[in-house]
């Protein structure tokens, strides 16, 4: 007789079938079959081994599924990777993350949540730097809270973070590349930096007023120098540049030029209030970029609302960055302080944790 | 065959056991509807465990027995996703629970969280013409009780699928994107979904407190969807990422489902909302079921909870809030709600549930200031008393304010729960058309503006419920099959006549992509093989 395996005929043409076995007959039915379109039995059996083969996986592959898989795949991503890390101070660091999805969306402006392990919180942080090409993002971190400083101690090259989500927040808008004056205090040095870069980049005359503490803590003045076409840098104690706040940078900027068109601020809210106060007068348009409370960072939850202009807005999605005289910053400030006992709750609660870990 | 079929393949009257059983009428039946044991109100407030138990197998016979398996069911229209209601509760009457998982699973993934959370009261409860003379049957308690046992035993309804040479990206893993996922990869798409926060469950999880919803069954349900194919990508807000316009270019995706749901709170505008204790109640439930802020400081995500809470508004969101805030530990917990509890949108399940639980019920009642207690808290809430006045738009009466009646009640925590708009980032990021309101505009078979991109759910909607979400995805997973010119797969072949055929089973039967035996359904092997055997 012909060797007719698996082939079976449905009028003139020639068909594969394999049976399933019955505790897969609810997954497949009771068995696999499909034409082989042709009439001729010797051209039928060339082609029928690819196709067993090919029904054969099939069958394989429900028996996997039914005994379920060994590992379902997980739900949630397994982590972000730290790929590097820099100190600019015993309180403020550099974590380089690799995110090559991230890094090609991210636009100056932006933030990304982070939390950093399963059992943490969502922070907000400003994209301080991105590298297309690399894949990167950069995000610097000051260990205030409990988070913050946990994140210190654990958060080393090559470890992960838990989640990483954004870029969060509309762009920064330029409205003109004329004279732009970037103000950042403190943390806000480095999330002044894209939009400094991004505005040298677009033609703009771009000032930069950069103040921190002491001379000790300087960071990224190389940077700022390259984008930069003026940078002024002051220092709390004058160990460097001009002795005092930024507000005496930006006077000393707009005393200077005549035709400054905007001023962008990112720093504490009570440096940005600061900032727009002293733009006022000379009605120099002004835009801060606020750093609320967040849960989601979504629009979701509404912890982050502000009110500018006598709205209320929501940092996450109708910002970051308003227009800084019209934002509320006693509203800001207030609600900045909603969880100040809890933060020193945790903050005591994990130094004990740690204290106790160390003891042997 | 004597009898016919109805679309779904089930015998209608005449061709099989139903004729020769004799028949149940409303006299037949158990008239009481079986009770589903609760933890009681005193144990209950100071867990967050379930507060409903679920039936015992002794309950669900009983409670299936109450069932008259119409014949032209009108539950089933009822249902938004149409499930074969009499067909699996006929099936728990055959005691065969796998089969009735079966055909719930056909219809909805999610059975445990739907027979938990659905409004069946008015949906598939309220058609039911038992219910016109005795309490209507318990059909929600019957589907989670099969859906807990589904879960329980491990079982997944997982169809033979034939790849089709689609990809699909799905928007948001709430019940919406969820639906239309299951169905499409059902069909052989292969089927991303993108969600924003770092768990999938859209509301299922943020929202939905552990009490009435349990984690655990929430992560089950979601397995079966990767069961499924389905893959899910966390942590990607779609607009920010990429966009809508890009997952439809460059990323290759054939079509594109929205169901980013209408999370955005709203607030009232009134005096003292900057408040220190003044939060909306997603925020409340966010922090407490997605960020674990009651197992504070071992979570790190804070929350303040006072000792007398005062909650505004009067939905399921409204009523979860005070729930949750109970079992946190507060003193009082208060509803206030300018209408009256007739008017009240949630279920009455949950309000009863409320009110045995101890919360105080301010009908008629609108907050027109928070009041300050020197330290940027808030302290007190002065209302002012409404009555009825002329029907609105809605239908119900408006609530007006009686001149005068302004007073003062104590609270140190005011959750604001008076709905919410749509989630934002779509709209921002996209040329999608959106409605007057901020919502995704959409024709009849949910198809936006834009080309291969649908949407559903609350986003299109604006928030409503869990299955009416299920139902719009898997009516948007049609359109997609159409869009794209899938075959239908949806019709599920049940060879229940088979049997009556000659040789045992159905002349219709040919290539059909579905198949599905009862357990003990064997055919004998020969029957089936050799050469021209099918033809006829
Ligand atoms: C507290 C509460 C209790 C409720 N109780 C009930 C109840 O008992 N019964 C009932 O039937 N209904 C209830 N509802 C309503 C019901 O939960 C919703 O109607 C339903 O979840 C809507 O489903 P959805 O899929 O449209 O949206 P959602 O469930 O809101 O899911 C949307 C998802 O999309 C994600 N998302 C948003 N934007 C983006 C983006 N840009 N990119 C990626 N992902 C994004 C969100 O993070 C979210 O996970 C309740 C709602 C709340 C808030
Ligand atoms: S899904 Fe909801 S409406 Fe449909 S049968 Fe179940 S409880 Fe009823």
């Amino acid at each position: 007789m012909s060797d007719t395996r698996y082939l079976f005929k449905r009028g003139k043409t020639w068909w594969v079938k394999i049976s399933v076995p019955p505790s897969l007959r609810p997954a497949l039915g009771y068995d696999l079959r499909r034409s082989l379109r042709t009439q001729d039995l010797e051209t039928a059996r060339q082609a029928r081994s690819q196709v067993v083969a090919e029904f054969r996986e099939r069958i394989a592959r429900a028996r996997r599924e039914l005994d379920g898989p060994t590992d379902p795949k997980p739900v949630q991503a397994d982590g972000y990777q730290i790929t590097a890390r820099e100190d600019f101070s015993d309180v403020t660091y550099l974590l380089e993350l690799s995110h090559p999805m991230l890094a090609e969306a991210a636009q100056p402006g932006q933030f990304v949540l982070v939390i950093s392990h399963e059992h943490g919180e969502r922070i907000p942080l400003t994209i301080a730097d991105f590298d297309r090409e690399a894949g990167t993002i950069t995000l610097v971190v000051q260990a205030v809270g409990k988070t913050t400083r946990e994140m210190q101690q654990r958060c080393v090259a090559g470890s992960t973070l838990h989640s990483v989500v954004g870029p969060m927040g509309i762009p920064s808008q330029l409205e003109n590349a004329g004279k732009t004056v970037f103000v950042g205090g403190g943390l806000g040095v480095a999330s002044i930096y894209p939009q400094v870069r991004a505005a040298q980049e677009a033609g703009a005359y771009v000032i930069g007023v950069v103040g921190f503490r002491n001379r000790e803590l300087i960071f990224w003045e190389d940077k700022f120098n390259r984008y930069c076409d003026q940078l002024i840098i002051c220092t709390d104690d004058g160990s460097a540049g001009i002795h005092g706040l930024v507000t005496k940078g930006i006077e000393a900027a707009i005393e200077e030029h005549e035709d400054i068109a905007e001023l962008v601020a990112i720093g504490p809210p009570i440096m940005m209030r600061a900032c727009a106060e002293a733009t006022r007068p000379h009605g120099i348009k002004t835009t801060v970029s606020l750093n609320p409370i967040m849960v989601d960072g979504t629009g979701m939850c509404g912890g982050c609302r502000v009110i500018v202009g006598g709205e209320m807005k929501f940092a996450c999605v109708d910002g970051p960055e308003f227009d800084g005289h019209q934002v509320d910053f006693d509203h800001l400030m207030g609600r900045l302080r909603r969880f100040i006992e809890q933060e020193k709750q945790a903050l005591e609660t994990w130094a004990e944790g740690l204290t106790g870990a160390a003891a042997p | 065959m004597g009898g016919g079929f109805d679309g779904r393949g089930r015998a209608l009257i005449g061709a099989g056991k139903l004729a020769t059983e004799t028949k149940k009428t409303i006299r037949t039946i158990p008239q009481e509807r079986t009770p589903i044991p609760e933890q009681p109100a005193s144990d209950r407030i100071g867990n967050f465990d379930e507060v409903a138990l679920g039936y015992r197998p002794e309950d669900a016979l009983r409670e299936a027995e109450r069932c008259l398996l119409c014949k032209e069911a009108a539950c089933v229209p009822a249902c938004p996703v149409a499930i074969d209601i009499p067909g699996f509760i006929e099936r728990i009457s055959e005691q065969d629970y796998r089969g009735a998982y079966d055909i719930l699973t056909d219809a909805n993934l999610l059975p445990a969280i739907c027979g938990r959370v659905c409004p069946q009261e008015d949906q598939c409860e309220l058609v039911c013409p038992v219910g016109d003379v005795l309490e209507p049957v318990a059909i929600g308690r019957l589907e989670r009780w099969i859906g807990d046992m589904g879960l329980e035993e491990g079982w997944h309804n997982v169809p033979h699928i034939e790849p089709v040479p689609y990809r699909i990206g799905v928007v948001g893993s709430g019940p919406a994107g969820i639906a239309c996922a299951a169905d499409l990869a059902k069909a052989g798409c292969e089927v991303t979904i993108f969600e924003a926060l770092h768990a999938p469950g859209g509301v299922l999880r943020y929202g939905i407190p552990e009490f009435r919803l349990p984690n655990e069954v929430i992560d089950a349900e979601m397995e079966n969807l990767t069961r499924l194919g389905v893959e899910i990508q966390c942590n990607t807000v779609v607009g920010r990422m990429f966009t809508i316009k890009q997952l439809r270019t460059e990323m290759g995706y054939d079509a594109v489902f929205i169901g980013t749901g209408a999370g955005t709170p709203r607030f009232m505008g009134i005096p003292g909302e900057a408040l220190h204790g003044v939060l909306s109640a997603n925020e409340l439930l966010t922090r407490c079921n997605l960020m674990g802020a009651l197992q504070f400081p071992k979570y790190d995500t804070p929350i303040t909870i006072g000792s007398h809470v005062a909650v505004i508004g009067s939905g399921n969101t409204a009523m979860d809030a005070m729930r949750v805030s109970l079992r946190a530990g507060a003193e009082k917990v208060y509803c206030v709600y300018r209408r009256t509890r007739q008017e009240s949108p949630a279920r009455e399940e949950e309000i009863t549930h409320a009110e045995e639980e101890g919360v105080e019920f301010h009908w008629l009642t609108a907050p027109v200031e928070l009041l300050d207690d020197g330290e940027g808290a808030v302290r007190a809430m002065r209302c002012i008393r409404m009555e009825l006045g002329e029907p609105d738009d809605s239908g119900r009466r408006r609530p007006v304010p009686i001149p005068g009646s302004e007073y003062e009640f104590e609270a140190d925590t005011v959750v604001y729960a008076i709905g919410t708009t749509a989630n934002k980032v779509i709209g921002q990021t996209s040329e999608l058309e959106l409605d007057e309101r901020g919502y995704i505009a959409t024709d009849d078979d949910l198809s936006t503006s834009m080309a291969g991109v649908y949407a559903g759910g609350d986003i299109v909607t604006g928030a409503a419920t869990v299955i009416l979400a299920m139902g719009a995805g898997r009516t948007a997973a049609g359109a997609i099959k159409d869009y794209l010119k899938i075959r239908d797969t949806e019709v599920v072949y049940q060879p229940d006549g088979a049997k009556e055929g000659p040789f045992g089973f159905d002349p219709r039967e040919r290539n059909h992509v579905r198949l599905r035996l009862p357990p003990d359904h064997t055919v004998p092997e020969p029957a089936l093989s050799g050469s021209g055997s099918q033809e006829g």
